[in-house]
């Protein structure tokens, strides 16, 4: 079963690979591809400024390589969006694209938004809460899409791997991963570990992969479109490339049990659907949480929904948009 | 009369400048983050230089290199060629490596460690051939750009002299870039002596301090006669010394500037403080030294200089007012190779040195505009009228 090792050898990449940009938008421009970079945010105004500042100057001004920069949002109530709109960024309230469809809240739904929204044949993902932004936060995720055609969908990952270290290190990701997905990976999909941080929020993908999954508007989006890119496409479709370091904020342990809660939710329905298990109950959308006050302990439950958003292609408006009316699914 | 002509069409241009610079505003802030993100302390220039030398490569500048010292040095060819005018901006920060050097980027502000002293300063000069390109400008000159190592405290503006003391073709002039602030135009430097005394206290023959010693050093120093005609002063920086309350001091340091707008004064002046050494060195068990850290030389360009003028005359038209004080110790390696120089700076800035230090962005194409304008008015020669 595994190719792990030779997946490792041939689909990891660090970003110093990449460094030649003007030998990238040749690339690019002679296999007549278009790049979208999305940036989800909800109220991001310290970091949010530097970020476009950035990528619009060195990946569009200097470097053509992004055709569009676009910030959608969630609902900032701080200066997200005027910051962004001031730096040159195209700016959007994700209740305001596809209107007919609702909104609703999460990043999920914004990164769904952003298919029907951009025009890119590659759209990348990358986070908003990034402290030590860097453009190759872009060219490294899009680099082996260009370079590559049967490459369909590229993670970022901020370690090197252990097949590639000069000296053998533990190499993985946060605490969620390592406690949880992976160990969920290693149970049911065990290719998919060889994805050293499968929940960061940095990847490029071709539109016709992204037009094709669903999308869970929560914490679950990053771990179904492992399962369902892999589950079609194996673990061929995938590559990974390291960015160094990425400094961002610091989570709670509280909050990363929420993003626990969600992602298992999308675990379970996928391994439903796909008959791995058969017998699981109605799959409760409420996190128990507990609070110590003193000698008190005091129950929070959060309910947690993650409902999946169709995959775009089935979606009127898109398939009118993007000339799709004709061809069948 | 021509000459007037043509100055005032320069300058007719330069009003125009911070609009034509619009569109280059988010380069320039890129430039000023990736720039100021890499630490940069005095001695540790090497990374920032290098990022500074792939962009010059980038502009196609010719001869980029890097000099004995780390200067990251480059060439914009003119189309005549026959002038060189040198664009400096230094590339260290009084900010130790291990400080976060993360910067934000918000409405009207860019904050970050070192962003105006002087990242900033660095930004400009590593995007200058793009926007002078942008805007269609070629001069006749030769700019030789160079982002200089060694220029802070201990660094002595080491960078800079070493550059101007070898450098083989006979500079024009020289611009000094700083990030802070807008209404800076210095051309003068003091002459000024950056000093540290060190005293040492022998355990086998002295039970004193050294912290007493060092205070006996103090109130020396304050008895010297300052010159109050040649605006002399002195300047007692830092104290240091010993290691624990409870034991008299062994060793102890004190930091000092002494600044003079006469040479002769300031030597007269280090005399008597190596007299009041020895003097210390006279109590058993008590040695006392002092090293030079920094030192400037006086001198400079007169007000009516065409440099001088012709800066002033930029500033006018993009209704930026200058400071009162017209000297600054970068001026000094300037003068002591005899090139005619001026050291403006670029925007607004507030908390400096400190690390929430911060810079306003609209002021900075203002601040642009008027180095391209300087450049402009010079270009023909500023000399010749003088």
């Amino acid at each position: 079963m595994l190719n792990i090792d030779n997946w490792l050898q041939s689909n990891t990449f660090h970003h110093g690979q990449f460094w030649d940009l003007l030998r990238l938008i040749r690339e690019k421009e002679r296999r007549g591809l278009t790049i979208s970079l999305c940036i989800p945010t909800l109220n991001e105004e310290k970091t949010i400024g530097k970020e476009v500042v950035l990528f619009k100057s060195e990946l569009m001004d200097r470097y053509a390589l992004l055709d569009e920069i676009a910030v959608i949002d969630s609902g900032s109530t701080d200066r997200t969006l005027e910051v962004a709109a001031s730096f040159g960024a195209d700016v959007y309230n994700s209740a305001d694209i596809l209107p007919s469809m609702g909104f609703k809240r999460g990043k999920g739904e914004n990164l769904w938004k952003a298919i029907y929204q951009l025009r890119g044949d590659i759209i990348v993902y990358v986070d908003a809460d990034i402290k030590n932004i860097h453009p190759r936060f872009v060219y490294g995720l899009v680099a082996p899409l260009i370079y590559r055609p049967e490459i369909r969908y590229v993670k970022a990952f901020y370690d090197r791997p252990l097949a590639l270290s000069d000296k053998i290190r533990p190499s993985g990701g946060g605490r969620v991963t390592e406690i949880l997905v992976r160990p969920l990976f290693s149970l049911f999909f065990p290719e998919l570990t060889a994805i050293i941080q499968p929940l960061s929020g940095e990847y490029a993908v071709r539109r016709e992969i992204l037009e094709r999954l669903s999308f869970p508007v929560g914490y679950g989006v990053e771990t179904s479109h492992l399962i369902d890119v892999y589950s079609d496409y194996g673990l061929e479709a995938f590559a990974q490339t390291d960015l160094d370091q990425r400094i961002h904020r610091h989570q709670e342990t509280q909050d990363l049990g929420k993003m626990a809660f969600g992602i298992m939710r999308a675990f379970f329905k996928r391994l439903k659907a796909r008959g791995i298990v058969s017998d699981l109950p109605e799959l409760t959308c409420n996190l128990r949480q507990f609070l110590a006050q003193e000698n008190r302990y005091q129950q929070v439950i959060h309910e947690i929904y993650e409902e999946e958003r169709p995959p775009m292609i089935e979606v009127p408006e898109y398939r009118r948009k993007f000339g799709l009316e004709d061809q069948g699914h | 009369m021509a000459v007037m002509d043509e100055l005032e069409q320069i300058l007719y241009r330069v009003r125009r400048l911070p609009a034509e610079l619009e569109p280059f505003r988010e380069m320039l802030l890129a430039n000023l983050v990736m720039i100021g993100e890499i630490p940069a302390p005095t001695f540790g220039e090497k990374r920032r230089i290098a990022f500074l030398q792939q962009r010059f490569t980038e502009c196609g500048l010719q001869n980029c290199s890097t000099d004995e010292l780390g200067n990251g040095v480059a060439i914009l060819p003119g189309s005549e060629g026959e002038r060189a005018i040198l664009v400096t901006a230094h590339a260290d920060t009084p900010f130790p490596a291990g400080v976060d050097h993360t910067f934000m980027v918000s409405h009207g502000v860019v904050r970050g460690p070192g962003v105006a002293d002087d990242s900033l300063g660095l930004a400009v000069l590593a995007t200058l051939p793009t926007l002078l390109e942008g805007l269609g400008i070629t001069l006749a000159s030769d700019l030789i750009l160079m982002g200089a190592t060694r220029s802070l405290e201990q660094g002595n503006q080491e960078g800079l002299r070493f550059f101007l003391a070898n450098s083989k073709r006979p500079l024009y002039a020289g611009i000094s870039l700083e990030g802070a602030s807008l209404g800076r135009l210095h051309f003068r430097s003091v002459a000024s002596l950056g000093s540290v005394i060190s005293c040492h206290v022998d355990r086998r023959y002295s039970q004193l301090s050294a912290v007493d010693v060092i205070n006996q050093v103090v109130n020396r120093l304050h008895a010297l006669v300052l010159p109050s005609q040649s605006h002399t002063a002195l300047v007692l920086g830092s104290i240091s010394g010993g290691s624990s309350y409870k034991v008299p001091a062994r060793n102890a340091q004190l930091k000092f500037q002494l600044r003079s707008d006469s040479d002769q004064v300031l030597v007269d002046l280090v005399e008597q403080v190596d007299a009041i050494l020895d003097d210390m060195g006279q109590q058993s068990g008590v040695s006392a030294h002092m090293e030079v850290i920094a030192r400037t030389r006086s001198g400079g360009l007169d007000s009516n200089h065409p440099l001088v003028v012709r800066t002033r005359r930029v500033m006018s038209a993009l209704d930026i007012q200058p400071w009162d004080t017209i000297y600054s110790p970068v001026i000094s390696g300037y003068v002591e190779q005899e090139v005619p120089a001026v050291c403006i700076g670029l925007t607004n800035a507030d908390n400096v040195n400190y690390p929430d230090e911060s810079v306003e962005i609209d002021p900075i194409l203002t601040g642009v505009a008027q180095l391209i304008g300087i450049l402009l008015t010079i270009d023909g020669g500023c000399r010749a009228e003088h």
